[in-house]
């Protein structure tokens, strides 16, 4: 088998939403001598473009996303004891630390998720810490585990004034500048996000990686 | 009927498993085995499902998920198996009529047939849309002061008296209470006002619902919501609405916003979904009956060609096998003062009204801004009774939701939505009439309706 037909197997595991497969066929590429990081650029991380792509033309739905996280996820703790040392930022990929949560009192946690498997598709280091998490966890959560991103999500308008609070939870914790949030839900707006202090909002999960990505650069 | 104690006693004993386990594992994957063993379908010009043999294996792929499945604790993370038997005595035992409301202003629901020569009910409010407390009477004022509309529902407060409403909240009782008493003065100040509501919307966790099961605010004779999460879940707050609502009286309606384009994949999967919903929430919800409001997974809106195709089903599902009281809502994705808005509803009004569904509506702007008013709900009533008036066929529906899309589809993609104006923008307040160019609009969106051969 070729370099080129290992990595399309690779690609093809995490778009089929393999996790076996797609840790399986990681490891002999690696046992091949494939350079890990042509795997996770050229294999990994262009089935994940590609799932995102058809989860927004209305091809996959919100299984396949979840699905093709858990083979990336399978692949990448084949591949990571390689990656050590490596620079992971040629192609864009994530290499940050998002913790994310629906606030407290709210339990809705569809449009989270989606943000989440993106993430995860992307490379990033995600912690979803789950539905109505209480604002002092998700701090802690992110502290414990050196996140750089705090994202959270509320689809109740009853529940949206706890951005607001956890944004000044941080403040008075002295933490604010050490972590960009991000905010997101049906009812968020660009400008209720400006007028709580949050470092931004996205339209849709794709938008949301690409402003995580930006972000991360641009801190 | 399986003693509620004994299902609360199975979500703390049932088998465990991991909630991303349940989604996937579960719901996501017996959700794809059987769009494939019924082989469901869905075609995108085919709108109102009119194939009576692809509404009866949604049915059948419904209830064998249920049967299956069961019901998720997100709680306590553990499965509440349910049993054959006891998903049959949850469909036989499921109210055919129901009375809401008291006195001259009651109204009485009933499972809708296909084709029966009863009209539908309708409910008028923007269901959960926030508004503002200075215009909330006012606005809940349009819609029940219309005649058509037969039962009452409304937003959602989100301040009170300048103080920020937090769910779960000791401000969660008092918008709810503040909520309800806005809605009997709306009622009283209609004339009408033993009308039965669909109330509490201001009532997320179960505290505001607590505190406002009282005949002064919801009485025995008005309905609650008690949602289901998605998919097949219930947690210990909504648990506690059912336990509250079984001793003090009051009606239960389900909730199960099914994503369309979630866990059950598409529209097929999403329907078989919705179905197994209906028949779970009949013992977890204790289920009166049931709202059908399947959510785009993009687009939101009940006016989207998958939803409006889930809706379709769904009810014509349940109509054909297990009749039961459907109330479909309309969430358009316009808000007030658009002539989207009121295509949207149109679409949404015959397509509810003729496939087995009463009416509630509308939550405009997506639910989400006070861009929303009585004249639409005005007009989604009188879609309903005219295309049932004039006995339209399923093949008919679809011809008409078919001509409407063109006239609303491309707002789904346009950039910030459709989302009109505030209430206070299209009505007048002092009066609590449509002002002149939303009224023009409502009157040259229903003339063309009628050039198009609508009995309106």
């Amino acid at each position: 088998m070729t370099e080129n037909e290992m990595i399309a197997q690779v690609t093809q595991a995490v778009m089929d939403g393999e996790a076996g497969d797609a840790a399986e066929i990681t490891r002999r590429a690696l046992e091949a001598g494939l350079d890990p990081l042509m795997i996770l650029n050229e294999g990994l991380m262009v089935g994940a473009d590609e799932v995102g792509k058809r989860f927004e033309r209305g091809e996959y739905f919100l299984p396949e996303l979840m699905l093709a996280g858990r083979a990336i996820k399978a692949a990448m703790e084949v591949l990571n004891p390689s990656l050590a040392g490596k620079n992971l930022t040629s192609r864009g990929q994530g290499s940050g630390r998002v913790v994310i949560a629906t606030v407290q009192t709210d339990i809705h946690d569809i449009g989270k998720n989606i943000v989440a498997s993106m993430l995860t598709a992307a490379g990033y280091t995600v912690t979803d810490l789950g539905v109505d998490v209480p604002l002092k966890s998700i701090v802690d959560k992110a502290e414990e585990v050196g996140a750089q991103v705090i994202a959270i999500s509320a689809l109740l308008t009853t529940s949206m004034p706890y951005m607001k609070d956890l944004i000044g939870l941080l403040t008075g914790r002295g933490l604010r500048q050490k972590y960009i949030v991000l905010v997101g839900g049906a009812s968020v707006t660009e400008a209720w996000a400006h007028d709580i202090g949050a470092d931004g909002t996205a339209r849709n999960a794709a938008q949301a990686v690409t402003l995580v990505r930006e972000l991360l650069k641009s801190a | 009927m399986t003693d509620y104690l004994e299902i609360l006693e199975r979500s703390n004993e049932g088998e465990y498993i991991s909630e991303e386990n349940w989604d996937l594992e579960k719901v996501a994957m017996t959700a794809r085995r059987l769009v494939k063993k019924y082989r469901l379908e869905w075609d995108r010009n085919q709108v109102v499902s009119d194939d009576p043999p692809l509404a009866d294996a949604i049915y059948q792929a419904g209830y064998e998920m249920a049967v299956e499945l069961g019901a998720y604790s997100r709680s306590t993370e553990r499965i509440i198996a349910l049993t054959q038997a006891e998903i049959d005595d949850g469909i036989s035992n499921t109210p055919q009529t129901l009375v809401m409301g008291e006195g001259k202003d009651a109204r009485t629901l009933y499972a809708r047939h296909l084709g029966d020569d009863r009209p539908p009910l309708f409910f008028g409010g923007p269901p959960g849309n926030p508004i503002p407390q200075l215009i909330f009477l006012p606005n809940v004022v349009s819609y029940v002061q219309e005649p058509l509309i037969d039962l009452a529902t409304c937003g959602t407060l989100t301040e009170v008296d300048g103080h920020i409403v937090r769910t779960g909240h000791p401000m969660e009782i008092v918008a709810t209470r503040r909520e309800l008493q806005f809605m009997h003065a709306a009622l009283n100040q209609v004339g009408r006002p033993g009308m039965g509501m669909l109330g509490a919307q201001s009532s997320v966790s179960e505290l505001g619902n607590l505190a406002a099961s009282q005949p002064g605010y919801l009485r025995p004779c008005d309905s609650h919501v008690v949602p289901m999460l998605n998919e097949l879940k219930m947690d210990n707050r909504n648990f506690s609405r059912v336990v509250n609502s079984l001793d003090y009286g009051m009606i239960n309606a389900s909730l199960p916003c099914v994503i369309v384009g979630g866990l059950g994949g598409g529209p097929p999967g999403s329907a078989v979904v919705n179905v197994a919903s209906f028949l779970v929430a009949n013992i977890t919800c204790r289920a009166h009956y049931h709202l059908l409001h399947p959510i785009h997974v993009r687009y939101v809106a009940t006016s989207t060609r998958e939803v409006l195709w889930v809706i379709s089903i769904v009810g014509q599902a349940f109509s054909r096998n297990a009749p039961s009281i459907i109330v479909a809502d309309i969430y358009p994705k316009s808000g007030a003062g658009t002539k989207e808005l009121l295509y949207e509803t149109a679409a949404n009004a015959i397509v509810n009204a003729l496939t087995g569904s009463h009416l509630e509506g509308c939550g405009s702007a997506d639910g989400r801004l006070p861009n929303c008013s009585g004249l639409e709900a005005r007009l989604m009533a009188e879609v309903a009774l005219a295309s049932h008036k004039m006995k339209m066929t399923l093949h008919e529906a679809n011809q008409w939701v078919l001509k409407l899309l063109p006239l609303y589809e491309y707002i789904f993609v346009q950039e910030g939505g459709n989302p009109g104006l505030p209430f206070d923008q299209v009505y007048d307040i002092p009066s609590i009439q449509p002002l002149s160019f939303w009224q023009k609009k409502y009157e040259e969106v229903k003339a063309e309706l009628q050039g198009m051969g609508l009995p309106l």
